[in-house]
């Protein structure tokens, strides 16, 4: 469905001295730089599924979903959808596929909703049968009722995202890009916008391609994350492999009875470990031991602690997928 | 060709619905406009308060080119005022994203997407000018000077359009180009004189590098006097063709050359 192979871009920068002295100067004698905001990344995505998109800011991820919309095209390498190039063959490709960006709305600011809707069915031709199931069906997913004959620009951020996203699925798209569809928004909504997406990738089999920072958009939504950092891809797989492969944290919370007599120093001088393996943090009275489950087995970090402190509450937690990211971005492991 | 008018026809109904909603926004914008049209013409009649003639051309002459010039812009300025957003934010905040995702020529989405109803001032104080003038300043309409005005019309306006487009399409480079417009537009006040008045360096100017001449003057001075079809009127149709086909290539070469911007 979606081959990209060795995907490149880069950008000539004006490099500027600073102060106003240096800016007047490179406005005479500008000093160009060639910097590579995406190098090399390839992957394939195969029909119905739904790729997290992930890396921290300026990684290169919009500049990648840019090139597989066609909005940019690519210094070298190749991206091809549903066997079309969108670069050389925009027009015929955007009719197969939605986009959304979180950051800016592609709405029209003084029209209401629904008329907004009216102009993108001349847009991609949407017949007029087909265009009446469709809103029917949009509304239902993503409860556009309430404002639809309201001007876009009175909306609230919620309200538009949802407005967006319809907008973006109205002429059934076959692949779907969502960059940070849930970008500050509160949980009702992001629920809300889940499911929907969840209800079309189930129902059509449309392919989704999204980019979030919100880790639990990847934990309900994507059976498969790339991620992207400093231009490069660091990650390709299932989450539950990245789990496995990283998720050997697990943190230790219990409340201690009787401890003022052992330290937190005592606690890690008597394990001899340290830096990212073991680290104790304390919250309302209890204590918050995050450890390397290779590095000491939960059963001996178990034994060990009630050994030494009498304790009540002890839960174990393993990593969260929050925590695993943290680590790639912090260490950029390889593939 | 049917879903474009469609499509069209469709954008223009809502602009005109958004008028309602901005209402004093459109007020001010007649108000000022007739204000800047009145000091123009009364600048004309208190030259020839003192004066007979003006370069061989009398008050109602002056008054015809003044007119006339005034459609051409008039209808430039009604269809296709969104190129100066291009300039000025449309591709700097790349807003120009969302042009490139839908199955449309990105053109004609920006240029369809703003029907400037302020620009009926223009048109209508044109015609107005045009029709009380013409009598008195000797221009005689048969079939054919009927069919070349028309055509000098719309070449004209096409003249306006690609000077904003061109210079607009600069900002795929350098991102912000409303300045740039802006300087190439504002020589169009020359246009609104016969170029006879002003010295060689400008005549050539505006007859040659930014041809606003061929937007007034020049197809005026056919009409007056029916002289030299060929240049009066032929130039309009080259030098506005020639300019569109520049400001097109540029267009297109920005195009591949957009870089967006943000995240």
């Amino acid at each position: 469905m979606i081959e990209v192979e060795h995907l490149k871009k880069e950008f000539r920068k004006v490099v500027k001295e600073p102060g106003l002295k240096g800016s007047v100067k490179s406005l005479f004698k500008p000093k160009y730089e060639t910097v590579a905001a995406v190098d090399d990344i390839s992957f394939h995505v195969p029909k119905g599924e739904i790729l997290g998109f992930i890396g921290p800011n300026g990684a290169g991820k919009s500049t990648v979903i840019k090139m597989l919309t066609g909005i940019l095209t690519p210094t070298s390498g190749s991206c091809t959808i549903n066997g079309k190039d969108p670069a050389a063959d925009r027009k015929r490709y955007v009719k197969e596929i939605g986009v959304v960006f979180g950051q800016r709305t592609q709405l029209w600011w003084d029209l209401p909703l629904r008329e907004t809707y009216g102009v993108l069915k001349e847009v991609y031709s949407v017949p007029d049968e087909k265009y009446q199931k469709r809103m029917e069906l949009l509304n239902e997913v993503l409860e556009l009722d309430d404002f639809i004959g309201s001007p876009v620009r009175t909306l609230s951020l919620g309200q538009r995202m949802r407005a967006d996203i319809a907008a973006s699925l109205l002429h059934s798209p076959k692949v779907l890009f969502l960059d940070e569809p849930t970008i500050g928004l509160d949980v009702v909504v992001k629920n809300n916008i889940r499911n929907a997406i969840m209800e079309i990738n189930r129902t059509e089999k449309t392919t989704v391609i999204l980019t979030t920072h919100d880790i639990s958009d990847i934990e309900l939504l994507c059976s498969r994350i790339v991620m992207v950092d400093k231009g490069h891809k660091v990650y390709d797989g299932s989450l539950d492999a990245l789990k496995s492969k990283y998720g050997i944290m697990r943190e230790l919370v219990f409340q201690p009875e009787i401890a003022e007599n052992f330290s937190e120093k005592d606690f890690i001088g008597g394990l001899k470990l340290g830096g990212e393996d073991l680290t104790v943090g304390h919250e309302n009275g209890k204590w918050r031991v995050r450890f390397n489950s290779e590095k000491i087995p939960v059963k001996d970090m178990l034994s060990y602690t009630l050994s030494h402190i009498e304790a009540k509450d002890i839960s174990m937690r393993e990593a969260d997928v929050e925590e695993i990211i943290r680590r790639l971005y912090k260490e950029g492991v390889g593939v | 060709m049917k879903r474009i008018l469609k499509i069209y026809f469709r954008l223009l109904s809502q602009n005109i619905k958004m008028l309602m909603e901005y209402r004093i926004d459109f007020l001010t914008g007649a108000f000022s406009f007739i204000i800047d049209q009145v000091v123009g013409i009364g600048f004309i009649f208190i030259i020839f308060s003192q004066i007979p003639e003006l370069a061989g051309y009398t008050l109602d002459q002056i008054v015809f080119i003044y007119g006339f010039s005034l459609i051409p812009k008039g209808l430039d300025h009604m269809f296709t005022d969104n190129l100066w957003s291009v300039g000025y934010f449309i591709v700097q905040k790349g807003d120009f994203d969302k042009y490139l995702t839908r199955p449309i020529n990105p053109l004609f989405h920006i240029i369809a997407e703003k029907f400037q109803i302020d620009a009926a001032g223009e048109l209508i104080m044109g015609i107005i000018l045009v029709c009380i003038s013409a009598g008195s300043a000797g221009v005689v309409f048969t079939p054919l000077s009927v069919v070349l005005l028309i055509v000098a019309i719309i070449f004209a306006s096409l003249i306006y359009t690609s000077i904003k487009l061109g210079t607009a399409a600069l900002a795929f480079w350098i991102k912000v180009s409303g300045q740039v417009t802006q300087v190439f537009y504002m020589t169009n006040e020359f246009a609104k004189y016969p170029t006879t008045i002003y010295s060689d360096f400008i005549r050539t100017v505006i007859t040659y590098i930014v041809p606003f001449a061929f937007t007034g003057y020049y197809p005026c001075v056919y009409l007056f006097t029916g002289e030299n079809p060929l240049f009066n009127i032929g130039g309009v149709v080259i030098v506005s063709s020639v300019l569109m086909m520049i400001a097109l290539t540029i267009w297109n070469r920005g195009l591949k050359a957009y870089e967006s911007a943000g995240s």
